[in-house]
């Protein structure tokens, strides 16, 4: 059973989105090009808040709206496509295992990075982050944001690391996954599951976005098994496809290339 | 309560000597001299409002006249809103420097504390609320009053605090500031919306017509009512800002707002958006007419008549926040509430343009029971409503912008644009027997 019409991918303007939404996004847009579910990506100003968990990105399917990964790939295998069949129960939880490892400490890092160092947030995070909006609302969104995620960062008890600490976290994360890819092409060999398309997600968004400083994207590119599986994922899946998705992965390559 | 006190007076008649037979002559035909005014009781008034309160009494010229324009400064008084009570007393003068027919007119009052509160506690549509008010009336002693309402509830909770200050002399040319946050929910539309905002507003009469000037900017934020909310709302999701101007008159020649028997009223109102800030362009005007007249038997016929339109500029489209919803029993009966015009999956999206109108004939109830008491409060009402709410498809008339208006004094295309049919037109009339 086929899905009804088009998904569209919601998520935020280009001048507008953040390091974090964007790997989200990608990896949801690489999951929905692995399972060969057309997709057309939408941008909008208010995405975050029309999301019904407030977390971009979201699919518009019929008139059901599904946000996140997790859910996403649930929503897709109930109607009838799925990545991850071809694993066994050891596998599907060594699978869940690396996903969650890399949500913890990938996209923390991610989040801790944009809003926390200060540096970033002032010359990066809140000018975009409020573009859309007039004085005095892009003030108040970006503060309102920030608060929150540290917040959160507190509960979590990343609040008191430094950012070398965060960064030794991220070059655990990414020794780990380069560990399990090993000289596979595939994180389970031969075909890709969700997985690939999350860690494809963070990993060639760290890779192509520019910041105040190259030590994340630094630690990234230590391992090289990383940068060809990323690069392969965008050859195969992103590039010889249809104008709007490879024209956004493109615009975001731009910034930094990756193929050099 | 009001009125000289006449024991008073009739102590001092009798002190002056005067004749029983010529006291009649004297309420009616004497003249008088208003020569002081005393006032008691004030505290923190400052004496200038009251000045202008009380100039019209020195100039009475006999003692109706007395009588009447103490009344008169009475009610002025009392609608300053800064004492509690206003007694009047009238007395012939005394003292060195008093004229055979001076008098002294005394005012008494008590003036309100300096910090009232309320507290109520709300029920209702699965919600309860505590709401909290406080009052400083006359503050720093020429009518200004600052309130503030805060309201917490199980769903929501807002506040609001408001300045208010009147010209003295002038009461009705006054200026408020309001700052507040309010929360609504709409179900008819599955959306909800918070209102944070500041508002400074001018109100002035001119000859018979009352005028306010408003500049007003809010932070709103939509979200949705529940997660079936069709996807059109659910676009509508996330903040926007509004700094808009607006100005309003009111013309009411109505002898009372609430069941009038004779009289019109019209109210004009018209709000242009963007041009001081925000993130929301448009104009906007909607007016209001009312005509009732009083038949025979005690019958008041009504008819009224309500329209508005909302003109996005620019090439952003309008806002659901921003957009005139129609139905329900205040407006068109017959429908629920706010359910009239555009929609989408069952949530009601309102429009840019509407009209509604409404014809009434109140009349005693049949065979008149209780004449004269209880019966007297109870009013057949008889009406004919109908209305429409539509979307305004413009064409190329969509980018509309200040800047480019000579494009549109080509008026034949304009109106060729204008007029076309709203796509969705929902016309109902009813007319049934309501028991008001």
């Amino acid at each position: 059973m086929s899905l009804v019409a088009e998904a569209f991918v919601t998520q935020l303007a280009e001048e507008q989105i953040l390091l974090s939404d964007n790997a989200s996004s990608l990896a949801v847009q690489a999951f929905l090009q692995m399972c060969n579910l057309p997709v057309r990506v939408v941008c909008r100003a208010n995405a975050e808040y029309m999301s019904p968990s407030g977390k971009v990105p979201f699919i518009h399917v019929g008139n059901q709206v599904v946000s996140e990964l997790g859910p996403i790939v649930q929503f897709v295998k109930a109607k009838g496509h799925s990545l991850s069949d071809g694993l066994d129960e050891v596998q599907k939880a060594e699978m869940k295992a690396y996903m969650e490892l890399v949500n913890n400490m990938l996209l923390t890092a991610e989040l801790y990075l944009q809003w926390c160092d200060d540096v970033t947030v002032e010359e990066i995070t809140h000018p975009r982050y409020g573009s859309p909006y007039p004085w005095p609302l892009n003030r108040i969104l970006s503060y309102q944001k920030q608060w929150e995620v540290r917040r959160k960062m507190k509960a979590i008890g990343w609040a008191g690391k430094t950012l070398e600490q965060v960064l030794e976290d991220v070059d655990q994360c990414c020794q780990a996954l380069s560990q399990r890819l090993g000289t596979q092409p595939y994180f389970f060999n031969k075909q890709p599951t969700e997985l690939d398309a999350l860690v494809f997600g963070h990993l060639f968004t760290i890779l192509t976005t520019q910041l105040t400083t190259d030590e994340l994207s630094e630690k990234v590119k230590n391992y090289s098994n990383l940068t060809a599986f990323c690069r392969r994922i965008e050859q195969q899946y992103f590039e010889g496809h249809d104008k709007d998705s490879s024209t956004t992965v493109a615009a975001r390559s731009a910034k930094r290339s990756l193929l050099r | 309560m009001g009125g000289p006190d006449f024991g008073a007076l009739g102590e001092e008649a009798e002190l002056v000597e005067v004749e029983p037979e010529a006291k009649q002559e004297i309420l009616e035909n004497k003249d008088v001299v208003v020569q002081h005014v005393h006032f008691e009781g004030l505290g923190r008034t400052k004496d200038d409002i009251i000045m202008y309160e009380i100039s019209d009494v020195f100039k009475a010229k006999n003692l109706i006249d007395v009588m009447r324009k103490s009344h008169e400064a009475r009610e002025k008084l009392l609608r300053l809103g800064i004492f509690r009570h206003v007694d009047v007393l009238i007395d012939t003068c005394q003292g060195d420097d008093a004229l055979p027919n001076g008098l002294d007119v005394t005012f008494e009052v008590t003036e309100l504390r300096r910090l009232t509160g309320s507290y109520n506690t709300m029920v209702g549509n699965n919600e309860g609320s505590m709401v909290l008010g406080l009052k400083f009336p006359n503050l720093f002693g020429r009518a200004e009053k600052v309130t503030f309402q805060f309201s917490y509830g199980t769903k929501e909770t807002s506040y609001g605090l408001s300045f208010f200050k009147p010209q003295p002399g002038n009461f009705e040319r006054n200026f408020s500031v309001n700052l507040y946050k309010v929360t609504g929910q709409f179900p008819w539309s599955s959306l909800r919306e918070t209102d944070r905002g500041i508002s400074t507003e001018f109100n002035f009469p001119i000859w018979k017509t009352n005028h306010t000037l408003k500049w007003e900017g809010v932070w709103r934020e939509l979200g949705c009512l529940a997660r079936t909310a069709s996807f059109s709302v659910r676009e509508e999701s996330g903040h926007s800002l509004k700094s808009s101007l607006s100005h309003a008159m009111v013309i009411d020649s109505r002898n009372s707002s609430i069941l009038p028997r004779r009289g019109a009223l019209l109210k004009i109102n018209q709000e242009l958006a963007g041009y001081t800030g925000g993130d929301v362009s448009f104009l906007k005007e909607d007016f209001e007419f009312q005509l009732n007249k009083q038949l025979i038997w005690d019958s008041v016929f009504s008819a009224s008549l309500w329209g508005g339109m909302l003109v996005p500029i620019g090439e952003k489209p309008s806002s659901i926040a921003d957009r005139f919803y129609l139905g329900g029993p205040t407006s068109v009966r017959g429908f629920s509430m706010y359910s009239i015009g555009p929609q989408s999956e069952g949530d009601y999206l309102g429009g840019e343009a509407y009209w509604a109108g409404g014809l009434h004939l109140y009349t005693p109830l049949p065979f008149r029971p209780g004449r004269g008491g209880f019966g007297d409060l109870f009013r057949t009402h008889f009406f004919l409503n109908a209305g429409n709410l539509c979307n305004l498809n413009y064409g190329y008339v969509m980018v509309f912008s200040l800047e480019q208006e000579s494009d549109f004094y080509n008026t034949e295309t304009f109106l060729h644009h204008f007029m076309k049919p709203c796509s969705v037109i929902e016309i109902k009339t009813i007319m049934y027997l309501n028991v008001v």
